[in-house]
């Protein structure tokens, strides 16, 4: 599944700060998912075993939220807020924009993996709306012709 | 035991019990497709709705309840077939119809209450499957978790993890067993069974010869200390009737 093979050894030093149990078991993804951006499948497993979890339900679990991902991001990561107030301010445009731009397959990810775009919704900066956070920086009043600048596709922006 | 009032019939049930078993108890005729008395209730499907009083309401305020896991007390009054109860097992039934367009016990029930065809837009590609979640209670029941639901909203599917066969089942078709459409697909051949995309070996009852239980289900059963049953249902059955019939009629 993995691309390459994944150091399994930061999950010791996670697993140890929560007791071994099933209510632990939120904690301790929110934390493997903070170190690898995603859930790799050897540490979901070793999370079930770790925790006395079946490892069906950390699927469930790990499926079930949107903090949580399965495969890896690319490079950058960018959010779109398309809460009520962004999106009274533009921010299906800012999303097609982007989207045209950098031509992501169906789950935003771009096949050069340089990028993964996820709409998502009110991120509680409304009155900067629109909102788009670029690798955890938000950016307020982000309007379509302003996008490419501001996930690095153009000079002056941030990432790149 | 509480006393309550089923469509004008008082019955007494046992302490704890949910209105659906009081309502059934008293001849109602009660659908549900998320039920099974194997497993606590989680009143997914919406069809056992009922409306219901309690002593001290105004006279005309009911409440609409999900009778599978409202708890029964003392002087409850339960209507089961109010016209605002049939009408919203008809929604719930619609719905259930736009999920599963093809499935003959949804379109059977469905027909009951008076839906041919579905008023929203069907499912694509849809399967039996209306997420009832008694596979998944089953398997949480008997101990293996092997399945359960993966996702959430217009996603939400039963899977085993990282959809593969599932390492955790042990093969005991509880969750085909259970599966009130015929969802869960379990195929045996006499020597194997297969299910979840995974085959098990089976064990033969030394007695009639038919393969009656998977070896991975014994082991899981022997290695928790439970005994496991060297004969299949229907010789056990026998073996109990000839040990009754040798003791003789009782006094």
């Amino acid at each position: 599944m993995d691309p390459v093979a994944v150091d399994l050894a930061p999950l010791d030093g996670i697993l140890a700060r929560y007791p071994a149990e099933e209510s632990s078991l939120i904690q301790v993804l929110q934390d493997v998912q903070r170190h690898y951006r995603y859930l790799p499948r050897p540490a979901l497993e070793r999370v079930a075993k770790a925790l006395g979890v079946p490892l069906a339900r950390v699927c469930s679990v790990a499926t079930f939220y949107k903090a949580f991902s399965l495969v890896p991001p690319g490079e950058h990561v960018v959010h779109v807020c398309m809460g009520t107030a962004c999106h009274i301010r533009g921010a299906p445009q800012v999303l097609d924009e982007l989207w045209r731009r950098i031509a992501p397959d169906a789950n935003g990810d771009t096949a050069d993996r340089r990028f993964t775009i996820k709409a998502v919704n009110c991120v509680g900066a409304c009155a900067a709306a629109p909102v788009v956070i670029v690798d955890g920086r938000y950016h307020g009043g982000v309007q379509a012709t302003k996008v490419a600048k501001v996930v690095g596709l153009e000079e002056g922006g941030r990432a790149s | 035991m509480p006393t309550v009032t089923i469509d004008g019939r008082r019955v007494t049930v046992r302490e704890g019990a949910y209105v659906l078993e009081a309502a059934r108890l008293a001849g109602a005729r009660i659908p549900a497709l998320c039920h099974h008395e194997a497993v606590e209730p989680i009143g997914a499907c919406r069809l056992c709705v009922v409306d219901i009083w309690k002593p001290g309401w105004d006279a005309d305020s009911f409440r609409l309840v999900a009778s599978c896991l409202y708890p029964v007390e003392e002087g409850l009054v339960v209507h089961t077939a109010t016209p605002r109860v049939m009408e919203t097992r008809r929604v719930a039934l619609d719905l259930l119809l736009a999920r599963c367009p093809e499935t003959p016990l949804v379109r059977d029930l469905a027909r009951e209450y008076g839906i041919e065809e579905t008023t929203y837009r069907k499912r694509e590609n849809p399967d039996d499957c209306i997420l009832c979640g008694l596979c998944t209670r089953i398997c949480d029941k008997v101990g293996p978790a092997a399945i359960s639901t993966q996702s959430r909203g217009v996603l939400r599917e039963v899977a085993p993890p990282f959809f593969e066969a599932p390492p955790d089942c042990i093969g005991c078709g509880a969750c085909a067993e259970v599966c009130p459409t015929g969802h869960i697909k379990v195929t045996e051949d006499g020597f194997t069974r297969t299910i979840w995309g995974k085959t098990f070996e089976m064990l033969r009852c030394p007695s009639c010869g038919r393969a009656y239980l998977t070896r991975a289900q014994a082991e899981w059963m022997a290695g928790r200390g439970m005994p496991v049953e060297p004969l299949c249902d229907s010789c056990k059955r026998r073996r109990t009737a000839e040990v009754a019939a040798s003791l003789g009629r009782p006094r």
